[in-house]
């Protein structure tokens, strides 16, 4: 059964902000840098099994194997399965429950991967190897544990020196042989008097006189000249980051001062790593996000981190939006905000299934959050939606940089409708969406604020508009491969106040179409961007081409913030033929009923209320003579999305496409 | 040459009263029934929807599903009900941002106490901008592949599909909506035989007696398309191949669900957009669904009337075991004949010619060469208070004029007994089989203490009918029922 575990882990794509990965517990984050990727060893909390197996705690830390995570961007993180499982471990304790902090170094070709396990016999715990040649595995447990070592959380050090040195908590520090998985022969021992008992403990004890209350999980890396020694102990009560320095790898340190304070929520531990991945240093390090009620489930974030000139390390802040651009076309989790005005809180979307995040809560007016660092670079033209819920109608407005930025798009929530259709979605989550406005440049920061009652703010999104239509060239265009004509003239809608198309019979669409006061308008052939009045509407012709084989006449009014209900639409194109073209007939569908005038003569009527379908209506035969034939038609809607779909067909059903639309 | 009478078969039914289901039938979109310890559901717009305990003929309100909302679906996965709904969307004062929604749960009864909803989880959505309105879910769950997929859409552009985790009822993870058709209404999904069904409806929604909805199909190798219909259209141009748009005085098909009773045995749920028998309200409909050339198309309800019941073994008809009793006619040379004389139209055998030399007591029957002879006539009823299947009441079968009633009798033999008394062995359940023809189930075998679902009339020689198990394989389970000129 357990050899199909990694199957059942299927990489899975995951977004993330602060904390970064969304479907399970991680702590203890280590992260390298291989092959231009971020690679991420966390140790895996759960939630200790029902029942609860032999010498395992409910309220204790429980942790069974390690997935391995990858990044190339610190937003979008893959997770690679599991790569060892207690029962793995051939000197572990298969029942222990005590696969704590990992991490993981390359040498020579060769990924070992470092983690404390408790031993079959023998109490406490001990540090284990296993090798992969690949970051993310498969990787084989060396069959013993590493002599000499007793303790837990490893980190190695390849030192610029040349040599390997492992630390382990709460902070001594031995040289790995070249093997990488022993300990120096003259590795130091050191007796320690723990009560009445005595130990022998080998290497160095590299936070000897440091501020180090129940410290563990040193971290150690080398930077400018500096080792540095970073560590998590108890300052108070609960944990803190700090570190010391020196010039050597083993030290003496020392302390130089905090890289995090205690977890404002009271989250016990702390552990961290550091890491440079393309020219920017990053703090990994863990809090207990989706188990506020028990800090034995933890959860894995990233801030930037920066040092002073003299190679202190500059204090790190947490916060919930961390590290990563954010492209404008992806889900935008706003709750994980980069500020916020006081009064805005995070919500659980369910309280049952934490995993599945959170929204933002703004209060009142002028409540506001931001979030920065949004790429618009893939974003052309579109609108933008958001998940939100509010108690009562109200609106928001997203901003460019800050609160006095451009208007990107403002926002009404409609949660209660009256009339007709009456409708109630107070407290329901719902999609709004609003046409940008203001198209911000590259990488920018989003201020979002209430206009009027509050409401919860899940995410945004920006999209980019399908294309319907696109400017035509000034070359012929032939019909495409069905035959289907996709250029023509088509006037702003008339509106007919309709709100049905049950009415759509034969003489009422006579009646519509054949009046004079309509043919009028056909009069002379229509060209771009001319005007025209009908019944004191003042209308505008569009030439245009249909990206699609249906010309969709819903997007077409939308285009132009036109009525696209109740309406009746004109269409004309100019067909151009070498020669007399004999035994054709007009092919139509449209949405919904419609009447087609080849050269001033009609030739089709198609009544009713219709839906789009290919070759719906045909003619009778007619002939498309040499040089310039106007094909005209007019479509009549109600309510639903009108389009129309157009070609010519030969006898032997063939489409006609030795055409040239003007 | 041949000297066949060739008789006229009818294929129009004269009007009945069972074209509808019974009860109070009233819904709109139901979803595809479904069966739970014996009683079936469906689910209409709205909210609620309808129960039948009688086996699927009596209808009545009393199901219960939370989020209101257009046109859901249910689904039965192992032994959960998975059922797919959309609170918002549709357009009019919804707008067009739908959401797939689905819930579990482990029983359909609201009296059980087993009855709980899990927690709606959304599986697709619409954000009111694009050309999609997430309504009206149509869900396609294949056992035997343990996939499940759920269709949905309006005429505000695209139809979609994705695919559904049946353990959970999620989305799989990273599958990204496919476009499988445009302008349809609740849509469904089938799969048969190697070929994915999407059907559709087309057509003038809620206007009543004037309403145009009708179901269409298209077909594909592939769950994601491209659906062509019977002149290879695509269903995105489109296309699609009538199913049903009318039934027996009713109008306006809509929201197609597929229910397979036996191997051979379907029915198509739907609504009559209205019923005009029943004042022109919506109503549910359920029809058998037949099968050609691998298209699905409603097929005909049994109605009460009088029949010649015709074997598909050899042809042959039913009759109960009488003296055949010659026609006396006149008869000339042919050679004799004067062209120009006149010709009378001849009467059939009347009953009373011959029922006084018909023996008291139950009558063997039996399959013989159709003559129009009172002994083959036999009127079907339908029995209105005995309850039913999926789409009919029980019907009896009598000789037209008699009492005397087809029965279930020992030994899985049939006869006619002198009197109908209303046993359950005298009640028959008349289904149209996927190809067209007719199985024939007695309610009750002689003997027995429970419903059955197994035996059928079945030709065992070319003249000998007996009851035997059911099996769609063979033409001895299929029977035609024929209606002939007076």
């Amino acid at each position: 059964m357990r050899q199909f575990l990694p199957l059942l882990f299927l990489p899975l794509t995951l977004h993330a902000q602060n904390p970064i990965i969304h479907n399970q517990f991680c702590a203890d984050p280590t992260a390298r840098v291989f092959n231009g990727k971020v690679y991420l060893y966390p140790s895996h909390d759960i939630n200790p099994p029902k029942p609860l197996p032999e010498g395992v705690r409910e309220d204790w830390f429980c942790m069974e194997d390690y997935h391995v995570f990858s990044s190339e961007n610190l937003t979008d993180w893959k997770d690679h399965g599991v790569i060892i499982n207690q029962k793995d471990v051939p000197w572990g304790n298969p029942g222990a429950y005590s696969m704590w902090a990992p991490d993981c170094v390359e040498r020579n070709g060769k990924y070992y991967f470092y983690f404390p396990d408790a031993p079959k016999d023998g109490h406490g715990f001990t540090i284990g190897v296993a090798i992969a040649d690949k970051p993310e595995g498969p990787f084989t447990p060396v069959k013993t544990n590493i002599q000499g070592v007793g303790g837990i959380d490893p980190c190695v050090l390849l030192a610029s020196d040349g040599n390997a040195y492992l630390f382990w908590g709460p902070g001594r520090c031995a040289k790995l042989k070249d093997n990488m998985i022993e300990i120096e022969d003259d590795t130091p021992v050191e007796t320690i008097k723990f009560g009445e008992r005595e130990f022998q403990m080998s290497g160095v004890n590299c936070l000897k006189d440091l501020p180090s209350r129940q410290a563990e999980g040193p971290f150690a890396f080398e930077y400018n000249g500096n080792f540095y020694l970073t560590y998590p102990y108890v300052r108070e009560n609960t944990e803190v980051l700090g570190y010391a320095m020196s010039k050597h790898p083993m030290g003496p340190y020392e302390y130089k001062g905090l890289i995090m304070k205690e977890h404002a929520n009271g989250c016990w531990t702390n552990h961290h790593s550091i890491v440079n991945f393309k020219g920017q240093w990053y703090l990994f390090y863990h809090q207990n996000d989706y188990s506020p009620n028990d800090d034995k489930r933890r959860s894995v974030r990233i801030e930037k981190l920066y040092f002073n000139p003299d190679g202190t390390i500059k204090e790190v802040t947490p916060t919930l939006r961390g590290v990563g651009i954010v492209d404008a076309l992806s889900k935008i989790e706003v709750d994980r905000y980069s500020s916020a005005s006081s009064d805005v809180k995070i919500e659980f979307l369910d309280e049952e299934d934490k995993f599945q995040g959170w929204s933002a809560r703004l209060e009142k007016k002028g409540s506001y959050l931001t979030f920065n660092d949004v790429d618009f670079s893939k974003f052309e033209n579109g609108y933008v939606t958001a998940n939100v819920k509010a108690d009562k109608n109200t609106s928001f407005i997203i901003r460019d940089k800050n609160a006095k930025g451009k208007i990107i798009a403002q926002f009404k929530v409609v949660c209660i409708t009256e009339g007709q259709f009456k409708r109630d979605y107070s407290g329901q989550w719902l999609t709004v969406t609003a046409p940008v406005n203001y198209l911000p440049k590259n990488i920018t920061d989003l201020y979002i604020s209430t206009e009027e009652g509050g409401l919860n703010i899940d995410n945004i999104q920006f999209k980019n508009s399908e294309k319907y239509f696109s400017k035509p060239s000034s070359t012929f265009l032939q019909p495409d491969n069905d035959g289907f004509i996709k250029r023509w003239h088509i006037l702003e809608p008339i509106n007919m106040d309709l709100f049905t198309n049950a009415i759509f019979t034969d003489s009422y669409l006579d009646s519509v179409f054949c009046n004079s006061n309509y043919t009028k308008l056909f009069a002379t052939q229509p060209s771009d961007n001319q005007k025209v009045k009908y019944n004191n509407q003042n209308l505008v012709w569009h030439k245009t081409d249909s990206e699609r084989f249906n010309v969709k006449l819903f997007r077409f009014s939308e285009m132009y913030s036109k009525k696209y209900y109740g309406v009746l639409y004109s269409a004309v194109t100019v067909i151009n033929c070498d020669e007399d073209i004999e035994n054709v007939r007009l092919a139509v569908g449209s949405n919904s009923a419609s009447c087609w005038w080849l050269n001033d003569e009609k030739i089709l009527l198609m009544q009713g209320d219709r839906r789009m379908v290919k070759d719906d209506c045909v003619s009778k035969s007619v002939t498309l003579k040499k040089g310039r034939n106007v094909l005209r038609g007019a479509v009549i809607n109600g309510p639903g999305m009108s389009d129309f779909c157009v070609r010519f067909i030969d006898k032997n059903l063939n489409p006609v496409r030795n055409i040239r639309i003007e | 040459m041949a000297k066949k009478f060739v008789s006229t078969i009818l294929t129009v039914f004269s009007a009945g009263v069972l074209c509808a289901q019974t009860g109070q039938p009233y819904i709109h979109d139901p979803s595809t029934l479904a069966e739970c310890d014996g009683k079936y559901y469906t689910f209409g717009t709205g909210s609620g929807g309808l129960i039948s305990e009688d086996g699927g003929w009596t209808w009545k309100g009393g199901a219960e599903r939370p989020g209101g909302g257009a046109a859901p679906d249910v689904v039965k996965i192992k032994d959960r009900y998975l059922v797919a709904y959309s609170a918002t969307g549709g357009g009019l004062g919804g707008g067009h941002y739908g959401r797939i929604l689905t819930m579990w749960n482990k029983t359909l009864d609201p009296k059980s106490p087993d009855f709980k909803y899990s927690k709606p989880i959304e599986v697709a959505m619409s954000d009111g901008m694009e050309d999609c309105d997430a309504i009206d879910a149509g869900l396609l769950y294949i056992p035997e592949q343990n996939r499940l997929w759920v269709s949905y859409g309006t005429y505000f552009g695209n139809i979609r599909m994705v695919e559904l985790d049946p353990e959970t009822g999620k989305r799989l993870e990273g599958y990204e909506p496919i476009d499988i058709a445009i302008d349809c209404e609740a849509t469904d999904l089938l799969y048969r035989d190697g070929w994915f069904y999407l059907l559709g409806t087309h057509g003038t929604c809620c206007d009543g007696v004037n309403s145009t909805y009708n179901i269409v199909v298209g077909r594909s190798k592939d769950v994601k398309g491209p659906y062509l219909d019977n002149v290879n259209r695509d269903m995105k141009q489109g296309g699609g191949k009538m199913v049903v748009a009318t039934g027996d005085r009713a109008v306006g098909a809509g929201h197609f669900g597929r229910f397979v009773v036996d191997e051979g045995i379907e029915v198509m749920s739907c609504h009559w957009e209205a019923d005009f028998n029943q004042g022109g309200r919506s109503v549910l409909a359920i029809l058998p669904l037949t099968w050609k050339n691998g298209w699905p198309k409603a097929g005909e309800k049994i109605k009460p009337g009088v029949y010649e019941i015709q074997s598909e073994r050899r042809g042959y008809a039913l009759e109960i075991a009488t003296d055949f009793v010659r026609i006396p006619q006149d008869r000339q040379a042919w050679w004799k004949i004067d062209p120009k004389q006149k010709v009378d139209t001849l009467k059939f055998q009347q009953l009373s010619d011959v029922e006084k030399n018909w023996k008291k007591g139950d009558i063997e029957v039996r399959l013989s060469d159709f003559m129009f002879r009172p002994n083959q006539n036999w009127k079907i009823e339908a029995v209105t208070d005995k309850g039913g299947y999926l789409g009919n009441p029980y019907f009896k079968i009598t000789i037209e004029g008699t009492d005397r009633a087809l029965t279930a009798a020992e030994n899985f033999e049939v006869k006619a007994t002198e009197k109908y008394s209303g046993l359950d062995t005298q009640l028959w359940r008349i289904e149209q089989t996927i190809d067209g023809n007719y199985r024939i189930m007695p309610k009750r075998l002689a003997g027995e203490n429970s419903d059955n679902t197994k035996f059928v009339l079945y030709s065992i020689g070319d003249s000998t009918p007996i009851l035997k198990e059911w099996d769609y394989n063979t033409d001895n389970s299929k029977w035609n029922i024929v209606k002939h000129d007076k």
